[in-house]
């Protein structure tokens, strides 16, 4: 009967993935957790969006909770949380932008700087303006070390520049409520 | 009233499996003929109920019956009425009566084609395959009915069918890969039998065989045309993802391919008996695994079903009764296992265990990759996405050991092989590999070292068994008249072998010398890619039955010589509010022209993909090839039903033929 535990290891490895199949059946599939939590910000070096001369890197979220929201006037969504981001603002809420744009495609080219600069002034003039300054990620590359799936998404970055929270889809009064405000509040304390 | 009569109908079905998963095997329990008898006609009555149901459904597709939940969601009145009856199988709970028919044909197979097995083995047999039915009855008519109805209020017209579905190739993807799914679940039902009787010896082996290749075979079909659908109706030119429930349908083939030969193993030379059940449980276990994850919603994918949890639960709770109860019955029988036969290191069995590893392996590298995103995430380790790189690398690592063996196998004896026999042979083959892949290379420039590899090996398969047929016609000693001598299955092999040959080659040049480019032109433009010039004619406007669209016009010439004429479609399905695009492909033997449509760009030019793939019909011809060999095999005289009548014919007067 020794011989039993070896015949035994594939019931073993069965019940150990069940169980993992198990828990998943009842996590969403599309809610997306970042690697990145608890982790330092990527390093990137980057340009502000209306100024190609001022470059910004890492260092611009030490000693300040900050909200990162990546955006882009393309996005419909986006546009939908300008208003609430703003009022964040004026309550003294530290956000930053992470700026792509999609008809800006790498090998293609598209639309110029020119035409982007004056798109995100229209949008902000109108929709309202959350933005202590926007970076801008030309190449989409930081994006994709955040991991950023597409736009809208907000990430929570502490005084010592770690990622705390990541969140895909708008930013909306409940879900500041309900996700960010408590976290947010022990952050800044 | 056709809904409640299927549904009806699905309810006797269960009843069916009900009495059929109890009275046969309490019979060969007992050792009372009456009941082990009952097996037979209770698998018709399976199957004929379950018949019934699925004509129903199929003729309230065909009726536009919308006041069915099921088909108001998948079909449409201006869906042509071909696809009105694939529809049937466009959505979850349709695919699953498909599924379930599909079961219910194998069990009455099983029922008709084996009167040469003793009556105690196939009552047990069918009994196991009614356990297994009753859950997944239970399933379809608890959790997954396609028979409900929207009433009072029902709509006018249906929701249309997926467009991703309404293409030829997907007619008959999903029968076939369910018949290689589902037919797995014979040769776990042959192997759980035989572990309740106890009785795993040489003729368990031989009468699973048969079994195996079928479901084998329409696996391997049902695989290489996904892939080719995939290619041709996706537009980005790729024949493999890597996609979840891609992988799904690879993990069994690749334990179904060690079954095979390990089968082979255990019918000649009595050993790996414990490790031949153990696969068989595994390659059924797999399918079912597939079909948890495809019907789950756990992983995304293009072809997951809208996410439920409950038929998720229903199912991993079928899982766990299914799999789990016989992972443990396999636990407490198959450490009394004896292997009889003895044999050296450097022999045929070797090599075959060898091979089975490595397929095991590459089987469980598939699994890791796929399940270890959901298994990071619910360690609260963050997502993660493992991507076609991971498997790739994977797989040049496997491959090269593994048509090594592959090579060697064939070419060695049984219990013992002489080393430097072997030797020399290897050696010759390998020189003459290389010497013909130089050749083939020569002129080329930007050489890559996979392709090489991959031509080198496939062409390293090609010569080891041409020498294996020689080898073995010399032994006969009757020239090529000897060839007439070799059995079915020893062709079946050759030709396995030289598919898998074909298939590697065109795997390795596809991904090495693939060329393609991303364009914008404006009509009466024209692009140079490989030699090949593509002329862009225009675009003009498309109506189809039941989506609008554009069509891009191309020319394609060879030193101004017009050889193709090609249409790429973009296509808008009005009702589902999709965008499809279907590809113009000119096919060749050596190379693939590919050009998919994309949008169109603000001054009015269009963006175009052209893609010259060489050789990626041999990845599917290969397929072919493989199933084609497989078919062969089953064909052997040794499997036919009569001589099954004289079971316990003494198996040493087989052992001197192929595997």
């Amino acid at each position: 009967m020794k011989r039993i535990g070896l015949f035994l290891l594939p019931l073993g490895l069965f019940l150990l993935i069940t169980l993992f199949l198990l828990q998943g059946l009842f996590s969403n599939p599309r809610d997306i957790e970042s690697s990145l939590l608890d982790k330092p910000v990527p390093s990137f070096s980057l340009p502000d969006v209306m100024d190609a001369s001022v470059q910004y890197g890492p260092e611009v979220f030490q000693d300040q909770v900050t909200l990162l929201n990546v955006w882009g006037t393309w996005c419909v969504t986006c546009a939908v949380e300008l208003p609430f981001l703003t009022q964040l603002r004026e309550q003294g809420v530290r956000i930053v932008g992470l700026y792509y744009e999609q008809e800006l495609d790498p090998d293609f080219g598209g639309k110029t700087i020119q035409q982007i600069r004056a798109d995100i002034n229209k949008t902000v003039s109108q929709l309202g303006n959350p933005y202590v300054f926007n970076i801008f990620d030309h190449s989409r590359d930081t994006s994709m070390d955040f991991g950023v799936t597409g736009a809208p998404e907000t990430f929570l970055i502490d005084q010592q520049g770690r990622v705390r929270l990541h969140h895909v889809g708008d930013l909306n009064e409940r879900v500041w409520q309900n996700k960010f405000l408590p976290l947010y509040q022990e952050l800044s304390q | 009233m056709l809904a409640e009569l299927g549904h009806f109908s699905l309810v006797l079905a269960l009843l069916m499996a009900i009495l059929l998963a109890i009275y046969p095997m309490w019979g060969a329990q007992r050792g009372q003929q009456v009941l082990m008898q009952t097996a037979k006609p209770l698998t018709v009555g399976l199957f004929l109920f379950t018949l019934f149901a699925y004509v129903c459904l199929t003729q309230s597709f065909i009726d536009n019956d919308f006041s069915i939940a099921y088909v108001a969601h998948n079909s449409n009145t201006l869906l042509p009425w071909y696809y009105r009856m694939t529809a049937v199988w466009g959505g979850h709970e349709g695919s699953f009566l498909l599924w379930v028919l599909i079961f219910a044909l194998w069990a009455v197979a099983v029922a008709v084609f084996s009167r040469g097995i003793p009556l105690d083995i196939l009552a047990r047999v069918l009994a196991i395959l009614g356990m297994v039915g009753v859950g997944f009855y239970l399933y379809i008519l608890l959790a997954s009915n396609p028979f409900e109805r929207l009433l009072p209020f029902y709509p006018v017209d249906g929701r249309d069918l997926n467009p991703l579905l309404q293409d030829f190739g997907m007619i008959i993807h999903p029968p076939l890969l369910y018949m290689g799914y589902v037919g797995f679940s014979v040769v776990f039902a042959f192997a759980i039998a035989a572990l309740v009787a106890g009785k795993l010896d040489a003729t368990w082996a031989r009468w699973s065989r048969p079994w195996t290749l079928a479901a084998w075979v329409f696996l391997t079909l049902g695989i290489a045309l996904g892939s080719w659908w995939a290619y041709k109706e996706l537009g980005w030119g790729g024949w493999w993802f890597w996609d979840p429930v891609e992988n799904a349908s690879f993990m069994p083939w690749l334990v179904g391919t060690a079954l095979l030969h390990s089968l082979a193993v255990t019918e000649k030379r009595k050993v790996f008996k414990s490790w031949t059940v153990l696969l068989a449980i595994a390659a059924f276990s797999l399918s079912l695994l597939g079909t948890f994850l495809v019907r789950s919603g756990i992983l995304v994918s293009v072809h997951s079903f809208a996410s439920d949890p409950t038929r998720g639960l229903f199912i991993l709770g079928l899982l766990v009764l299914v799999i789990g109860g016989s992972l443990l019955l396999y636990a407490l029988r198959a450490p009394q296992l004896r292997s009889a036969g003895r044999y050296e290191l450097l022999s045929r069995e070797t090599m075959l265990i060898g091979n089975n590893i490595l397929l095991c392996s590459a089987t469980l590298v598939v699994l890791m990759g796929t399940l270890l995103p959901l298994v990071h995430k619910e360690l609260g380790l963050g997502s993660i996405s493992i991507g076609a790189p991971f498997f790739d690398q994977m797989f040049v690592y496997l491959i090269v050991p593994f048509v090594l063996l592959l090579v060697m196998g064939p070419l060695s004896r049984w219990k013992n092989q002489s080393l430097a026999a072997l030797r020399n042979q290897l050696l010759a083959g390998l020189g003459l590999s290389l010497l013909a892949v130089l050749l083939l290379n020569l002129g080329r420039d930007g050489l890559s070292y996979m392709a090489v590899l991959g031509m080198a090996l496939s062409v390293w398969i090609a010569i080891a068994t041409v020498q294996e047929v020689r080898q073995r016609l010399s032994a006969v000693n009757h020239g090529l008249a000897g060839l007439k001598a070799l059995t079915p299955s020893h062709w079946g092999m050759v030709l396995g072998h030289l598919g898998f040959a074909a298939t590697i080659m065109g795997i390795a040049m596809v991904t090495s010398y693939s060329v393609e480019r991303d364009v914008r032109m404006s009509p009466g433009e024209q692009i140079e890619l490989q030699g090949y010039e593509f002329r862009f004619l225009g675009v003009e406007a498309l109506t189809g039955p039941n989506y609008t669209g554009h069509v891009a016009k191309l020319d394609v010439f060879v030193e101004g010589k017009k050889i193709s004429h090609l249409q790429a479609q973009k296509r808008f399905y009005t009702v589902q509010r999709n965008v499809m695009t279907e590809a113009a492909v000119d096919p060749g033997f050596t190379r693939d022209l590919y050009v998919a449509l994309g949008e169109q760009l603000s001054n009015g030019d269009w963006a175009l993909r052209v893609y010259v793939k060489p050789y990626i019909r041999w990845i599917w011809g290969g397929a072919a090839i493989m199933a084609l060999g497989g078919l062969l095999s089953m064909s052997d005289k040794r499997y036919r039903m009569a001589r099954l009548v004289k079971a316990s014919e003494p198996v040493s007067k087989l052992a001197g033929e192929s595997v």
